[in-house]
């Protein structure tokens, strides 16, 4: 392990991007980064004018191989930080931020594949960080994504998965649970154990299995994914809650 | 999605248990008292209320309590865990 002091910095925003109605990118400047790896996240810190600070994590969305550092930060309505966020913060704003975090939910293209990467929604954002990393790695590990989301105006990034999933090795599957264009040629349900199958990997390769999204999702994904014979040891998630924002 | 569970990842505090330790615990792996699985930190089940509340993935039984003072923490840790600490200046 690291041994690596965590220290509370601030960062410029450099850059803020719509990825949809509700989420933007967020693309700051760091004076002192030691590097992340792709599914680590960061705490960002707001203070109040009275001195009232309150925190929240945001996964990163850039690949360690990008200059920066990107968040992709999904508007929570009744939510303390996000709002502040996607609506009010300006392109050479400061930001307190401390990271990367976490040692569990990363891959490294040393670590291999193949990959199964579930996203409920906006829990697309550490996967995304993976797929950039495979791609600025030029690695052709079997890859296969599987995302779920309301409608294709909620999914993030679209235009780059569709380029992505045309190069080498990676499959990028979607399910729109609530709204479809005529002719969809994806999914059109909640996952379910035979969308996971007709996704693959099969259990008998092996792949390791990263899940992000809200926890009722990743619950009944990771459930479905030990029911069609994957290794419960071989998944790892991260959730975020109704608390979240 | 309608969430009615309440619960996140040990990887949600992440950042403030490597702040009070000074190394990554999301990978350290620990021992339930109870059921005797081993569960990397990152795994575990957060709840957040008045404090913080760590529970084994697999029985539920407690991890960690966390509680905030206006001048540090209170940390009450269960099971067996094993956390690496490296010398400094490596």
């Amino acid at each position: 392990m690291d041994r690596a002091r965590i220290v509370w910095q601030f960062a410029t925003v450099r850059e803020l991007v719509e990825e949809t109605a509700h989420a933007k990118t967020v693309r700051l400047d760091l004076p002192d980064w030691p590097g992340h790896a792709a599914g680590q996240h960061v705490d960002v810190r707001l203070t109040a004018e009275d001195g009232y600070q309150t925190e929240r994590s945001y996964s990163i969305a850039s690949a360690p191989e990008q200059a920066g550092l990107a968040l992709t930060v999904e508007r929570i309505d009744d939510g303390e930080v996000s709002p502040y966020l996607v609506d009010e913060l300006r392109s050479g704003d400061e930001l307190e931020l401390r990271g990367p975090i976490g040692g569990h939910f990363i891959w490294r293209i040393a670590d291999g594949g193949p990959l199964l990467l579930v996203a409920g929604g906006s829990g697309l954002v550490p996967l995304m960080s993976m797929l950039r990393h495979r791609s600025a790695q030029g690695s052709a590990v079997d890859t296969r994504l599987l995302l779920s989301a309301r409608s294709l105006i909620d999914v993030l990034y679209r235009d780059e998965l569709a380029m992505l999933g045309r190069g080498d090795g990676l499959a990028v599957h979607q399910t729109l649970t609530r709204d479809r264009p005529a002719g969809w040629p994806g999914f059109a349900r909640r996952v379910d154990a035979e969308m996971l199958v007709s996704v693959g990997p099969t259990p008998a390769h092996r792949p390791r299995i990263f899940i992000c999204g809200p926890t009722a999702f990743v619950e009944q994904a990771a459930d479905l994914l030990v029911e069609i014979g994957h290794d419960p040891a071989a998944i790892r998630a991260e959730r975020f809650g109704p608390t979240g924002g | 999605m309608t969430d009615g569970a309440m619960w996140l990842d040990g990887n949600a505090i992440g950042g403030l248990l490597q702040e009070l330790f000074g190394t990554d615990l999301t990978r350290a792996p620990r021992t339930c008292q109870s059921c005797g699985t081993v569960h990397p930190i990152g795994a575990h089940r957060l709840y957040r209320g008045a404090g913080l509340v760590l529970r084994c993935p697999a029985c539920g039984d407690l991890a960690l309590r966390i509680v905030a003072l206006p001048d540090g923490h209170v940390l009450h840790l269960e099971g067996s865990w094993r956390i690496e600490i490296l010398a400094p200046n490596r």
